[in-house]
């Protein structure tokens, strides 16, 4: 079949990628090998069959009730989940390279919180600033001397990454204390594949769903007891932004969704959770509750979503977290400059993945050089997440750019700037028809005392304003499902089979496995 | 304290992801074998007992308020002008006048029917103000499976947050008699639909027990009001009243009892034979004694279950001793404020023994152990 003609690559007649990189379409208009059958099958469904299937999507998503909520002020509002059908679509070989850089990345972050907690080697060795350190809001004292099971503190990282004009990947973000976004991961794979049945039939897609599993023998292996363990999702409670994620997650597990008042911790040092035949023993915590939230008696003595003595039973060694508290000092974005040196100092390796050049506003050269740079600089708060109090210097007026010049000046220490990258864009489906939006990744790590894992692909945030830079849901972002396809597969015989739907062709996984990957990414 | 490289163990970068769904995973969060024993122990928490408990109270007082409404719209028809109960009776039953008239007190001087009726019929159906209206029982049993969805089948919660979602979505065409009978029929099959999923998709665990006397504890407590609000407006003294047969099956099919009554009992309905069945049946499922046993039999599957088993069959007996035919003739008001008394008893024992037990009383416990 493969000796035969090439048929003649498709093209969308009204899809123009613009000058950004675009994941699916390169600048010629053709699709990108590993996207080729998608783009094929997309041009034979037409526009219109098209938005049908996004009005199938909307609706189950909606009854499935997949919501997150907007904080409007103090009250939070339940929204569907905004999702787009046209996957985005990476090639197994690109991805492999990305894999490997997210576990360097996270091994070194796990070796720089031990080192912040312990000897501080890195901070006497002149690789990151001792003020970074220890004046960083995400330092938690408590935590000094502490030695979680196998010296991992940041078990789960959901990675931001982005892929600027030449179609370089860069980290943007580390987020090491409470990542969300897994379950919508998820739920869009589910999805996906009741929109696009035919298409999971002919293509190579890597699964998604094997994430779970590992993240229940993750948290089996930091139990401080034998045998099975108690594990336990605990959240903030139903009024929290990321609530669906938290039940999802637990349901999935299987195991017991606990809000901070459901458990205790006695004298023994250990936490108990109430049940309806007394209290029973809890050996794991994954919490989806920030640090300082935990433990009124460790931290905010005001949290009522904590528990009070939690901490306690935590530096005993008798509950395991997840993640560990104070893991959140590595991902400030004052740290997240120095990332490149930390796996030079730790693991004596050349970082995989790059980092966006950033500069630090504490540092006076840099201060003045982002001061006089503001239009063309992303500033950031150097301690937040979710979007929140970012202003792209392309986009804001002459007000908003002052305003952010005085807070520069005011807390230097509190804020980075980057250059503002191209950022990638994907096709997506706008109002009937298919056009360019920019896109980020979000894909998810698992390192434990035994092993790592990473996500097939991740969470495609999209932003759904024309030319908008910002991909968060929480600012009216949208979401795709991403699809880790190995392109040696898409050939054009595996093409026509998902046009015709008719053969069930495509090639065992096994059968291809060791055929290299065609390399075609850039 | 070492991490290691875990992809030094099989180089990952090459090894390529498509050699299966395992493709370039690390070793050790690998899947076990399968050779894993069941969990032993009860760990359902005492914050989801209550949510599941909830919810089945919620979704009963949904489909029976619906029904009920159903019922009572149907009779109405049937009644020539004067012989009208009119249909505050149906405020009554789910317990809101109060909360009405202080809403409606002055729009109500016209006494026209029309309105009246459809003032009742808002209320009932949708009102913000009524907080046990059709659709805030709906809102809060989706509210409560959606904090239990960890111990309820996925299926359950997505049928029932549909069922809220349409219910909103279509709450204009219930203004109408006739798009009202559409509304509250799917109102009511759908609260069907969800406990025919619990049924044939929930394990029969602690949670499964809770939701069921949740659901039976408001059957009881439903069919004793409908009882009560009926009896005042009932001529039960006068056994020739050509519309007591009427009314008397209108209670009957306000609870789904009118087939089930007939295929039970010799006589047509009136007041002895359908306050035997409605009270002491033991077959039926909304006849208060039938409910109460299934509350008693789950509450056997539960720990540490005396004192409300107890409070359980204080309230069987109390229903069991009833003077049936006595009571048709008067007293019946009083019997089933009793009656309402011992459920609401039971209902604070499970309260205060599983929901909110006092910590103190589980600590010698623990620290024992």
């Amino acid at each position: 079949m493969s000796d035969g003609p090439r048929p003649e690559p498709p093209t969308w007649p009204s899809y123009d990628p613009g000058s950004s990189f675009d994941e699916l379409v390169g600048p010629d208009g053709l699709p990108r090998p590993a996207a080729e059958p998608l783009w094929r099958h997309f041009q034979a469904l037409g526009a219109e069959a098209l938005v049908e299937r996004q009005d199938a999507a909307d609706r189950e998503m909606r009854a499935v009730g997949v919501t997150f909520t907007v904080y409007d002020g103090t009250t939070g509002v339940d929204r569907p989940w905004p999702f787009d059908i046209i996957p985005r679509v990476i090639s197994s070989h690109e991805w492999h390279h990305i894999e490997t850089g997210l576990v360097q990345r996270l091994n070194a972050l796990n070796l720089f919180i031990d080192d912040v907690y312990h000897d501080q080697r890195s901070v006497t060795s002149g690789v990151v600033p001792s003020d970074l350190v220890t004046g960083s809001p995400n330092f938690r004292r408590e935590c000094v001397g502490v030695d979680p099971p196998g010296g991992i503190w940041a078990h789960i990282c959901g990675s931001d990454l982005v892929r600027d004009a030449d179609g370089t990947v860069y980290v943007l973000e580390d987020n090491l204390r409470v990542p969300s976004g897994m379950s919508y991961l998820l739920e869009n794979r589910m999805v996906t594949k009741h929109v696009f049945p035919e298409m999971f039939r002919h293509y190579s897609i890597e699964p998604v769903d094997p994430y779970i599993g590992r993240l229940a023998n993750l948290l089996a292996s930091v139990s401080p007891s034998p045998g099975d363990p108690t594990i336990v999702v605990m959240t903030p409670g139903i009024h929290n932004s990321a609530y669906f994620e938290h039940a999802f997650l637990a349901q999935q597990l299987g195991v017991e969704l606990v809000e901070g008042n459901d458990m205790v911790v006695l004298d023994d040092d250990c936490v108990y959770v109430q049940t309806i035949d007394g209290l029973q023993r809890v050996d794991v915590i994954y919490r989806r509750v920030d640090d300082l939230f935990l433990d009124p008696e460790a931290f905010r003595p005001d949290s009522a979503l904590g528990v009070p003595g939690l901490m306690r039973a935590w530096r005993a060694g008798r509950v395991g977290l997840v993640n560990a508290p104070g893991a959140g000092v590595a991902d400030d974005k004052g740290v997240y400059a120095y990332v490149p040196d930390i796996i030079r100092f730790f693991l004596g390796e050349e970082p995989v993945l790059d980092n966006v050049p950033t500069l630090r506003c504490i540092d006076p050269e840099s201060r003045k050089h982002v001061l006089a740079n503001l239009p063309r600089l992303v500033v950031k708060p150097a301690n937040e997440s979710g979007g929140y109090g970012i202003t792209v210097g392309s986009q804001a007026g002459p007000d908003e750019l002052a305003a952010v010049a005085t807070a520069i000046t005011e807390n230097p220490r509190g804020w980075v700037a980057q250059p503002i990258l191209a950022l990638s864009t994907a096709p997506t489906l706008c109002d009937g028809d298919i056009a360019p939006r920019h896109v980020d990744l979000r894909p998810f790590t698992l390192i434990g005392p035994e092993g790592a894992y990473v996500t097939r692909g991740g969470l495609t945030r999209v932003a759904r304003v024309e030319g908008s830079l910002i991909v968060n849901s929480s600012q009216g972002g949208g979401s795709k499902d991403t699809w880790v396809v190995d392109a040696s597969l898409a050939s054009p015989s595996t093409a026509t089979a998902v046009s015709t739907a008719t053969s069930n062709g495509a090639a065992t996984r096994e059968a291809t496995a060791s055929t290299p990957a065609d390399g075609a990414e850039p | 304290m070492s991490i290691g490289n875990p992809l030094d163990a099989d180089g990952a970068g090459g090894a390529g992801g498509a050699g299966g769904a395992d493709g370039a995973d690390h070793p050790g969060l690998t899947d076990d074998e399968d050779n894993h024993e069941p969990k032993e122990g009860t760990m359902l928490l005492a914050r989801m007992a209550e949510s599941v408990y909830w919810a089945g109270r919620y979704l009963e007082r949904a489909e029976s308020t619906a029904r009920i409404v159903q019922v009572h719209t149907d009779t109405h028809v049937d009644l020539p002008v004067g012989e009208d109960v009119g249909w505050e009776p149906l405020l009554t039953i789910v317990g809101v006048h109060s909360e009405f008239s202080t809403r409606y007190s002055e729009a109500r001087e016209g006494g026209d029917p029309e309105a009246a009726e459809a003032d009742v019929i808002e209320f009932v159906l949708h009102h913000p103000d009524n907080p046990t209206s059709i659709l805030a029982s709906l809102a809060k049993a989706r509210a409560n499976l959606r904090t239990a969805r960890p111990v309820v089948p996925s299926e359950a919660w997505e049928v029932c947050n549909n069922l809220w979602l349409t219910s909103v979505d279509q709450l204009a065409e219930a203004a109408t008699r006739q798009g009202r009978v559409l509304w509250l029929r799917r109102v009511v099959a759908g609260c069907q639909r969800i406990t025919g999923i619990l049924l044939g998709a929930m394990s029969r665990d602690e949670a499964m027990s809770f939701l069921w006397i949740g659901q039976n504890l408001e059957r009881a407590d439903l069919t004793t009001r409908v009882l009560d609000v009926r009896s005042d407006n009932l001529h039960m003294q006068r056994g020739d009243d050509p519309y007591d047969v009427v009314h008397w099956m209108a209670v009957l099919r306000s609870l789904a009892a009118y087939q089930p009554f007939r295929r039970a009992m010799p006589a047509r309905p009136q007041g002895g034979s359908t306050l035997r069945f409605l009270l002491q049946d033991d077959r039926f499922p909304r006849a208060v004694s039938a409910c109460l046993s299934e509350v008693r039999s789950h509450l056997k599957e539960l720990p540490r279950a005396e004192e409300a088993i107890e409070a359980c069959a204080d309230a069987s007996l109390l229903v069991a001793s009833a003077p049936v035919p006595r009571l048709a003739l008067g007293g019946l008001t009083e019997f089933l404020d009793d009656v309402q008394i011992v459920l609401g008893e039971l209902h604070r024992t499970i309260d205060h023994t599983y929901f909110h037990p006092s910590l103190a009383r589980w600590l010698p416990e623990s620290a024992a152990s």
